[in-house]
């Protein structure tokens, strides 16, 4: 069977620009992508918005277009709602498409798999109504749908672009509820300088923040104690702020406290991960070209360590400069030429990237719940109180709780609750969470038909062209 | 630390042993070099399975069966154990003959606890089934349990009478030195007047310790998991000629096996899976249930299984060395076992002697004589 050179599984910023620059130089590239168009989430539907003027998201979105329709015109293999759900570090691909599986093969992978939302389990999370900051720019980026009269609460830049950019479309929000804490921004302080010399950045965020101000909208500081209200589904929210209690009535609560990255795919192949005490997740072992622990699979994007969109494309870049190299298309002289730029302004990035980390690390009183009663995993419907009891019953292993309570063994396969287990057992343990690990994740990384499965088909590479 | 015996490996064997040790009040360690059914103890597809036994482990378990029917209330713990019955199919008059070739041997044994179904009274059981298929045999006390969970009830039980289990300590090296076994651990040293091999898939390396040779092998059974559906099944079923066997336990879920297996790499501690095999035995469960062709798989995998040339265990006491017992080598049907092989290596080591016929278990088995 034929195999591709590189296989390239994510079309957001990190895979579209890989792709384009391995292209380029000749390489045979596929592309799998679970959209019916390239962009990710960053860029969803950046290339043909619904909305009336898709400006009001802003600059950094629409700029997304530009690069859509270059990544469109090089000549690679780009399999559209593609769903992925086995990764071999033997280079077999296996994914749905269309009721189908099919099988792919390539020398090189490079994994894009992007970020998730950091879970925010406060008591009431999970019910009908509370969604998350991502889920509203999914909603409003695919189908230019919004929430009236929604409440936003947590912290981080992702929460005020989505606040304002509903206020730029005149929708009506309740309230703002920032979570960030107040020795956040002591603590972060003193990275300041160091971060003003990426000043268009550091406006980008004060603009954002002043736009909010000026709307109008009651924004709360420094909130804590966080509840949502109602029974079988939101009415509003609860917190704390300034000393005073708030209830705000609304029908949808908005949640978000940073992103962090999305380790389905990596967790799954088995790379090496290592814990990011700054920004207090887990993430793939990579050296400066995203390659991973497995010399062949690369990742890149914010799936390898948050970076944001334009890092991401850096990334992107520098691991397909390295895959070039070792397709032996580019020498090593010709490697180090390339990636000088985007290594320099990547390292350029840093600075700036501390100063956000440090300013939004989340509480840990948001990051792991509290409440006995506040549901951990919402697949199987376990709580906090019943993983306790489980954990004094002497599962201390994450893999071992999850056996115990079945906490991780619903449909999600624990790709929600595992940041949670994994933080809760640390703290019971006592111990850092290198050591206490994380959950085997293994394929299929979605739901499959026992159809699906049955009906197998190999994807050949495009053959050169006949001399 | 000391104790009187020290088990090797903390599956279902070694924490079954350990219970009924400390029960009888045996001072007791186990070491487990990861944690408590980490491995096949706890990934199995949790068969509780008497149907189609080896003629040689059919008293085993028997007894063992018996021992089933009540042992969450013995434990305390619940092992998720549901009388649910196990059917296996036949679908043709061939797999009608094996099954009635099959009777008469267990009949002249006088074995009852196999009888032979038709094509209707196989309807009956299983409305879902294709209806090409021709009758069936079933045994009614078999059903299925809940690996992790009985495990682990083992353990807390074994825990409860003053066992102590060792988790995440790895057996380095073990020698005799006068009536003791010395063994060092990762971190600690043991010492202990008899061991205990219950080691699973890694038991070679620890008969070797002991002194005795084994044609140990292993390998990679791979199973699949659904997301839960309405109910539709009640007995566990399996095919008398085909790679078939799956169950729907009570949250609905259905777990997938059949025997297919992948890639085992015991230096690496990890298992790969073979999806094509994966998508054979999808095939064929769709092929006898139609019912389960939108069924949504949620979860692949393979768990390290210890296998002797004739896949029957190794039960017994060590051949080289005094003071050491084995019980190892189930070739994927130990987990029923489990609870017996718990009694029969207690009865060993306290007296020596079992009420069950041990010989085919004999770990010299394949020592050739002559060459």
């Amino acid at each position: 069977m034929q195999a591709f050179d590189c296989a390239i599984i994510g079309a957001g910023p990190a895979g579209m620009s890989a792709a384009i620059t391995l292209a380029k130089s000749g390489a045979c590239v596929a592309v799998l992508d679970q959209a019916s168009r390239a962009g990710g989430q960053i860029y969803r539907a950046s290339a043909d918005s619904p909305l009336p003027d898709a400006h009001v998201l802003g600059a950094d979105y629409t700029d997304g277009a530009t690069l859509i329709a270059e990544f469109e015109r090089v000549d690679i293999t780009h399999i559209t709602q593609a769903d992925v759900w086995h990764i071999g570090d033997d280079g077999r691909i296996l994914f749905s498409h269309f009721g189908d599986t099919r099988e792919l093969h390539c020398r090189e992978m490079l994994l894009c798999p992007g970020a998730m939302e950091r879970p925010m389990p406060i008591p009431g999370w999970t019910l009908p109504g509370v969604m998350t900051a991502g889920a509203a720019q999914v909603m409003l980026k695919s189908d230019a749908m919004v929430a009236k009269g929604a409440v936003f609460a947590g912290s981080g830049p992702l929460l005020y672009l989505i606040v304002a950019q509903y206020l730029r479309l005149g929708v009506p929000v309740a309230a703002m509820v920032d979570t960030t804490p107040r020795q956040n921004y002591l603590a972060a302080a003193p990275l300041l300088p160091r971060a003003m010399r990426n000043l268009p950045m550091l406006k980008k965020g004060l603009d954002l923040l002043r736009e909010i101000r000026a709307s109008g909208v009651p924004v709360y500081r420094g909130a804590t104690d966080l509840q949502v209200l109602g029974d079988t589904r939101a009415q509003g929210l609860r917190f704390t702020s300034a000393s005073r209690s708030h209830d705000i009535a609304a029908d949808t609560v908005f949640l978000h406290h940073g992103v962090q990255p999305n380790l389905n795919m990596t967790r799954a192949m088995d790379l090496t991960h290592r814990w990011n005490a700054d920004q207090l997740c887990w993430q793939v072992d990579t050296d400066a070209f995203g390659q991973s622990s497995v010399p062949h699979v690369a990742v890149a994007g914010d799936g390898a360590g948050i970076i944001g969109a334009d890092g991401a494309r850096m990334a992107g870049r520098l691991a397909a400069l390295n895959i070039l190299h070792r397709l032996d298309l580019l020498p090593q002289e010709g490697l180090d030429r390339a990636a000088a730029p985007d290594l320099a302004a990547l390292a350029a990035m840093s600075p700036f990237r501390a100063f956000i980390d440090r300013l939004y690390r989340p509480s840990d009183a948001l990051r792991l719940p509290r409440d006995p009663d506040t549901l951990v995993c919402r697949c199987e419907e376990q709580t906090l109180a019943q993983l306790r009891t489980g954990f004094e019953q002497g599962a201390r292993d994450p893999n071992a709780l999850k056996m115990l309570t079945r906490c991780g063994m619903g449909p999600c396969q624990g790709r929600q609750c595992g940041h949670i287990v994994a933080g809760l057992l640390s703290d019971w343990r006592n111990e850092p969470p290198e050591t206490v690990g994380y959950y085997r994740l293994r394929s299929p990384q979605r739901l499959l038909t026992l159809d699906e499965l049955s009906r197998f088909h190999a994807i050949p590479a495009p053959t050169e062209a006949t001399e | 630390m000391k104790a009187d015996v020290l088990i090797i490996g903390g599956g279902i064997q070694g924490c079954a042993t350990a219970y009924h040790l400390a029960r009888q009040g045996a001072s007791v360690i186990v070491l487990e070099k990861d944690y408590v059914a980490r491995h096949a103890s706890g990934v199995n597809a949790g068969g509780v399975r008497l149907l189609g036994r080896d003629m040689a482990e059919v008293a085993l378990s028997k007894a063992s069966m018996e021992m089933w029917q009540t042992l969450s209330d013995e434990l305390g713990h619940d092992t998720g154990f549901r009388r649910q019955g196990l059917v296996n199919i036949a679908v043709d008059e061939t797999d009608l003959n094996t099954l009635r070739a099959r009777e008469a041997k267990m009949r002249a044994t006088g074995y009852t606890h196999e009888r032979i179904i038709d094509r209707g009274e196989l309807r009956e059981r299983l409305p879902h089934v294709n209806p090409n298929c021709v009758g069936g045999v079933i045994s009614e006390l078999d059903g299925y349990a809940i690996p992790y969970q009985s495990t682990n009830a083992f353990r807390l039980a074994a825990e409860r009478h003053g066992a102590r289990i060792v988790e995440g300590e790895e057996l380095l090296s073990l020698r005799r030195v006068g009536c003791s076994w010395l063994a060092q651990g990762s971190s600690t040293r043991f010492e202990a007047d008899t061991v205990v091999n219950c080691a699973g898939a890694w038991a070679d390396r620890i008969a070797l310790m002991i002194g005795d040779n084994v044609p140990l092998s292993h390998a990679a059974p791979m199973l699949m998991i659904t997301a839960r559906m309405p109910h539709f099944v009640k007995p566990v079923v399996g095919a008398v000629s085909r790679q078939l066997s799956f169950k729907q336990f009570q949250n609905g879920t259905v777990l997938i096996g059949g025997g297919a297996k992948g890639f085992a790499d015991r230096a690496a501690g990890s298992t790969r899976l073979d999806y094509a095999k994966l998508a054979d035995a999808a095939r064929t469960t769709a092929e006898f249930f139609p019912i389960m062709r939108r069924a949504a798989i949620n979860r692949m995998w393979a768990g390290f299984e210890a296998y002797m040339p004739d896949n029957l265990p190794v039960i017994g006491p060590a051949v080289n060395a005094p003071r050491a017992f084995h019980a190892f080598g189930f070739s994927a049907h130990g987990f029923q076992m489990g609870p017996v092989v718990g009694q029969v290596m207690a009865d060993l080591v306290l007296t020596g002697r079992s009420q069950f016929p041990l010989g085919p278990f004999r770990i010299d088995r394949y020592d050739r004589k002559v060459l």
